[in-house]
C-alpha cells in the first residue's frame, strides 16, 4: 500500500468517525433531553474561602463573579415578571466585593438593583444595605456608599430618621459633596417630597455608568409622569365638579373642553383612565410601568408628624 | 563576573531555543481575544478587567516558566552529565549556581518586558476605541504608568520563586522540586493566616511556631499590589523599597543555601 | 614537580537505602605521574578508574587521602586553566552548535575577542569537524561528539590532559584518530592520563601504566618492566614443511598449529635457541616465514592479577569473608 493511499484511507476514516461522534451526541440529546439547570448554581458561597483559593488572582475571580452577576441579572430580567427571583444576585455581588473590596461598581449596582422591588430587582433593600456597609468597612472615604444607604432608607424603606443619619455621616466624609448635608436636613423636615427625590435622582444620574444613568433617567421620567398625573387628576376632579359624574374616557374630557387630545406620558404612551375609580395611571405597555411608590405617599405615614431632628 | 555572565547567557539561550518565548504569543492572543469579547459584557468595567487579566496572566505564565525551568536548572545538568566537562573548566561551583540563577531571572525579565509592551498596546487600543483615556469608573487611566509598579512586584515574586526552585533543584528530583515550589508559592499567599493564629488557637507554643513560620516562609502576599494599582490607589515608594529589600534578602538566603549544598555534592 | 600525585586516596560510597553501608570504590591509591608522560590507567569495569578520575577533577570528594595536580591541590581553580578533560561518553548541550559550545567554553577559560575565535576555529579544524561547526550538537553522531569532546579538552593547550575511555564506542577509524591524537599530544610534551579497559591501546601508546582491580592498584610501571612481560617462548612460522619433517622434530615443539598449505606455526620453549630447530627444518626443505618471541600479554597479566582480588568491597565485611 503506498503511503498516499494510507493517508487517504486515514483521512476518510477520521471524517467518518467524527461524523459519528456528532451524530451519536445528537441522538443522545434527542432521546434523553439534557435539562440545563435553570438556576445558576453557586458552589462556593463563602468569599473568604474563594479569596484563599484564588491565591493572588482574586481580582480576576472578582471580575468573573461580576460578569456572572450581570448575566444572572440579565437572564432574570428576560423572564416573565412573575418568574423573576434574582436569588443569586446578592451572593454573587457579595463574592465579587469580598474578593475585591475596592470594586465600587459592585456595591453600587447592588445598591440599586438589590433594593429595587420586584419585578425590576430583587426587592431586598436589607441585603443592599448589608453590601454597602461592607463597602464602607473597607473604604471609609467612599461617601457614595453612605449616600446610597441613605437613599435606600428614604426611597425603599421609608425610614427618614435613618436616612437622615446616613446622609449626615456621608456629609462628614472628607471630600463629600455639599448636598449630602442638605438631604439630611430635607429628610428631617419634610419627610421627603418629590422635589427632593427628583434632585437625588439627578445626582445619582451624574455618572459615566451607562446602566446607572439610564435607571436614573427612567426614574426622573416616572417622577414627571407622577406630576402629570397629579395635574390630570385635578382636571378629572374639575370634570366631576362640572358634570357630576366620572369621565368615561379621555374623549369625554376632551368634549368638555378640558383637554386637547389624549394625554401622553413622558415616553409618548397614552395615560389610561379607569372609568370606575377615576384613577389615572400609565399603561402596562409603557416603559415607565410600574410607577414607583413615593415615600411620602406611603399610606402609613401620611398622618404622621414630621420627625423631630435629634 | 565574566563566568557568571557567560553561564547566564547560556541559560537564556537554552530557554529561547526551548521555545519558551512562545508563551508570549499565547499571552498576546489571549489578551486581545478577551478584550474583544469583554467589551459588551461588563457594564463599563472592560478596562479594569483587561488590566486584571493582563497582570494575572503575566504572573501565571511567569510562574510556570520560573518553576518548570527552575527545577531543571541544576538537576538537568547533573543528570545529563554535561556538568562534568563544565566543572573541569576554571570556574567555581558557586559561580555555576549563581550564573544559572541569573540566567533564568534574566529570561523572566525579558519575558515580562515584552509582555508589558503588549499589555500597554492592548490597553491603548481599547481606550482608543472607547474614545477616552480615562473614565472615572475605571479608577485609573487606561495607560496608567503605575501598572509598571505592579509588574515590578510581579518580577520580584518570580525572582523569589525561581530562587526556591533553584534551591530544591540542587538536591531533589524535578518532580519533588516542582511540588515543593508550587506548594510554597501557595502557602506564601496565605501567610497572613499564620500571623493571626493567636485568634484561632490558644496554645502559646503553637502560636509561636505559627508566627515563626510566618516570618521564615516566603511571604509573597505583600508583593501583590495588582488590585491597588488597578483601582488607582497610590502605592508608597517606601513600601516598594521595603518589598524589594525583603525579596533580595530572601533570595540571597536561598541562593547561598543552594550554593552551599551544591558545593558539597558528589556527582556520581 | 609531578604532573599528578595521589597519596592514600580513598573513596567510600554509601550503598543501600535503609542502612547504607560504605562500599570502598577506591582503596589507598598512591600514584605518581611525571610531566610529559603518557600514562595508561587500566582495569576492568568497576575497578575504580572513573572514580579516580572524578576525584582528580573534584567532581567527587575523597573520604581520606589527598591528590595534587601540577603541585597544587585538586580543585584549585588556577590549575584548571592548565588542564583539559574529556569525560566518558560525553554529553554537551544539544541545543548549541559545535562552534557555540567551544566559544562558550573558551569564554569560561578566559579567552576573548579575536583570540577566542581563532582558537575555536583552529580546534574545529584539528579534530576535523570544521564542516559541521554550525550544526546543532543534537544531530551529532557519537564519533563526532567524541571529537567535540577532544576539541573542548584542548582549547587551552593544556599541560595535563585527562581522557576517560577515549576510544569507547568508536569505530576503527575513530580509534585510529584518537590514537594519533594522543601521540601528537605526547610529541608536544603534554602529560596524557587516560583510562581504558582496552589493553592493546595502552600497549601501543603508553610510557607507563597502572593496573587497577577491585579498587586497588595492583601493578604500575613501564610496560617493559612489568615482570611478566618477559618472553617465555618463541613462535616460529615455517612453510613447505612436510609431515615427515614435522613428526621427526615434534618432541622439540610445545605446540603445533597447522595453517594450511604445509605452513605451520610452532610454539617453542625459550631454551634452546630456536635457530637450532630452524636450521634443521630448513635443511629438510622448509622455509622461514617469521620468528617472534612470545610474551605474556598484558591481557594475561591483567586477568591473573584481577583474579587475585578479594570478593567483597564492603568496608564492614570482615576479611574472613573474602574468598
Amino acid at each position: 500500500m503506498t503511503s498516499r493511499r494510507q493517508v487517504v484511507k486515514f483521512v476518510a476514516a477520521l471524517v467518518v468517525l467524527l461524523v459519528l461522534v456528532v451524530t451519536v451526541q445528537v441522538a443522545r440529546e434527542r432521546a434523553y433531553a439534557f435539562n440545563p439547570i435553570e438556576e445558576d448554581v453557586l458552589y462556593v458561597r463563602s468569599g473568604e474561602v474563594m479569596k484563599r483559593a484564588s491565591l493572588s488572582y482574586d481580582a480576576v475571580m472578582a471580575d468573573v463573579y461580576w460578569i456572572r452577576a450581570l448575566q444572572h441579572f440579565g437572564r432574570e430580567r428576560q423572564k416573565e415578571p412573575a418568574d423573576r427571583h434574582f436569588d443569586l444576585l446578592y451572593p454573587l455581588l457579595d463574592l465579587t466585593t469580598t474578593l475585591d473590596p475596592l470594586f465600587t461598581v459592585g456595591y453600587r449596582f447592588g445598591a440599586i438593583f438589590l433594593a429595587e422591588p420586584k419585578p425590576g430587582g430583587a426587592g431586598r433593600p436589607d441585603q443592599a444595605v448589608e453590601l454597602l456597609r461592607k463597602g464602607i468597612a473597607s473604604d471609609r472615604a467612599k461617601w457614595d456608599y453612605y449616600q446610597d444607604i441613605g437613599f435606600i432608607y428614604y426611597w425603599h424603606l421609608h425610614d427618614y430618621e435613618r436616612a437622615a443619619e446616613w446622609f449626615r455621616r456621608g456629609g462628614d466624609v472628607p471630600g463629600a459633596p455639599w448636598w449630602l448635608r442638605t438631604y439630611a436636613a430635607v429628610m428631617l423636615t419634610r419627610g421627603g417630597d418629590r422635589q427632593a427625590s427628583r434632585s437625588m435622582w439627578i445626582q445619582i444620574g451624574q455618572t459615566e455608568d451607562e446602566w446607572l444613568r439610564s435607571t436614573s433617567e427612567t426614574r426622573l421620567a416616572q417622577l414627571d409622569a407622577l406630576d402629570q398625573i397629579d395635574t390630570l387628576e385635578r382636571i378629572v376632579a374639575e370634570f366631576t365638579k362640572r358634570t357630576g359624574r366620572r369621565p368615561q374616557s379621555w374623549r369625554d374630557m376632551g368634549d368638555a373642553g378640558l383637554i386637547r387630545g389624549v394625554p401622553l406620558d413622558p415616553s409618548r404612551m397614552p395615560y389610561q383612565l379607569d372609568p370606575e375609580t377615576g384613577e389615572i395611571g400609565v399603561r402596562r405597555e409603557s416603559p415607565l410601568w410600574p410607577l414607583p411608590t413615593e415615600p411620602a405617599a406611603a399610606p402609613e405615614l401620611t398622618n404622621a408628624a414630621p420627625p423631630v431632628p435629634k | 563576573m565574566r563566568v557568571i555572565r557567560a553561564i547566564a547567557i547560556s541559560v537564556f539561550k537554552e530557554s529561547v531555543r526551548d521555545k519558551v518565548l512562545y508563551n508570549l504569543v499565547f499571552f498576546a492572543v489571549f489578551l486581545i481575544g478577551v478584550s474583544y469579547l469583554l467589551s459588551q459584557l461588563t457594564a463599563g468595567q472592560d478596562v479594569k478587567i483587561i488590566k486584571d487579566l493582563g497582570l494575572a496572566a503575566m504572573s501565571l505564565f511567569g510562574l510556570f516558566i520560573a518553576v518548570f525551568i527552575g527545577i531543571g536548572l541544576v538537576s538537568k545538568e547533573v543528570e545529563k552529565r554535561s556538568i562534568y566537562a563544565l566543572l573541569a573548566k576554571p570556574i567555581t561551583r558557586q559561580q555555576f549556581v549563581v550564573g544559572k540563577y541569573c540566567g533564568l531571572v534574566f529570561t523572566l525579565l525579558v519575558n515580562l518586558a515584552i509582555m508589558a509592551v503588549a499589555y500597554y498596546a492592548v490597553l491603548g487600543a481599547v481606550a482608543w476605541i472607547a474614545g477616552a483615556w480615562f473614565r472615572p469608573q475605571w479608577g485609573a487611566p487606561a495607560l496608567d504608568p503605575a501598572l509598571l509598579k505592579a509588574i515590578a512586584m510581579i518580577f520580584l515574586q518570580l525572582a523569589m520563586v525561581t530562587a526556591l526552585a533553584l534551591f530544591f533543584s540542587t538536591f531533589s528530583s524535578p518532580m519533588l522540586s516542582a511540588a515543593l515550589t508550587f506548594g510554597l508559592y501557595a502557602v506564601g499567599h496565605f501567610n497572613a493566616d499564620l500571623k493571626n493564629f493567636d485568634a484561632v488557637v490558644d496554645s502559646k507554643p503553637v502560636v509561636f511556631v505559627a508566627q515563626a513560620l510566618y516570618y521564615l516562609l516566603p511571604n509573597l502576599a505583600p508583593l501583590d499590589i495588582k488590585n491597588e494599582v488597578v483601582h488607582g490607589v497610590p502605592v508608597a515608594t517606601g513600601y516598594l523599597m521595603l518589598n524589594t529589600a525583603y525579596a533580595l534578602v530572601y533570595i540571597a538566603v536561598l541562593v547561598s543555601s543552594a550554593t552551599f549544598i551544591f558545593m558539597r555534592r558528589d556527582f556520581k | 614537580m609531578l604532573a599528578i600525585r595521589t597519596e592514600n586516596l580513598t573513596k567510600d560510597f554509601r550503598v543501600g537505602f535503609w542502612r547504607p553501608r560504605p562500599y570502598r570504590a577506591l582503596d589507598r591509591l598512591n600514584l605518581e605521574v611525571a610531566q610529559g608522560e603518557t600514562f595508561g590507567f587500566l582495569g576492568p569495569n568497576g575497578a575504580g578508574k572513573t572514580t579516580t578520575l572524578k576525584l582528580l577533577l573534584q567532581l567527587i570528594f575523597p573520604t581520606s587521602g589527598s591528590a595534587e595536580i601540577l603541585g597544587k591541590p585538586v580543585g584549585d581553580v588556577g590549575v584548571k586553566r592548565r588542564i583539559g578533560y574529556l569525560p566518558e561518553s560525553p554529553y554537551f548541550y544539544d541545543y548549541l552548535t559545535a562552534e557555540e559550545l567551544l566559544t562558550y567554553f573558551a569564554d569560561l577559560l578566559g579567552y576573548g575577542g579575536r583570540e577566542r575565535t581563532e582558537r575555536v576555529s583552529a580546534l574545529l579544524d584539528e579534530v576535523g569537524i570544521a564542516g559541521e561547526r554550525r550544526m546543532q550538537l543534537r544531530k551529532f553522531s557519537k564519533g563526532m561528539l567524541q571529537r567535540v569532546g577532544i576539541a573542548q579538552a584542548l582549547l587551552n593547550e593544556p599541560e595535563v590532559v585527562f581522557l576517560d575511555e577515549p576510544m569507547s564506542g568508536l569505530d576503527p577509524l575513530g580509534r585510529r584518530e584518537v590514537r594519533n591524537l594522543i601521540l601528537s599530544l605526547r610529541d608536544r610534551g603534554c602529560t596524557v592520563f587516560f583510562s581504558s579497559h582496552v589493553l592493546s591501546d595502552a600497549e601501543a601508546l603508553c610510557n607507563r601504566v597502572a593496573i587497577m582491580a577491585g579498587g586497588r592498584l595492583v601493578a604500575s610501571g613501564r610496560i617493559a618492566d612489568l615482570q611478566a612481560f618477559q618472553a617465555h617462548g618463541w613462535e616460529l612460522v615455517v612453510g613447505s614443511l612436510t609431515a615427515d619433517s614435522l613428526e621427526r622434530h615434534r618432541a622439540r615443539v610445545r605446540r603445533v598449529t597447522p595453517l594450511g598449505h604445509d605452513r605451520y606455526s610452532l610454539e617453542l620453549p625459550l631454551e634452546p635457541a630456536p635457530e637450532l630447530l630452524l636450521r634443521d627444518l630448513i635443511a629438510a626443505g622448509a622455509h622461514l616465514v617469521s620468528l617472534n618471541p612470545m610474551r605474556e600479554t598484558l591481557e594475561d597479566f591483567f586477568v591473573k592479577k584481577v583474579g587475585e582480588q578479594p570478593g567483597s568491597r564492603f568496608v564492614d565485611d570482615s576479611p574472613a569473608k573474602a574468598s
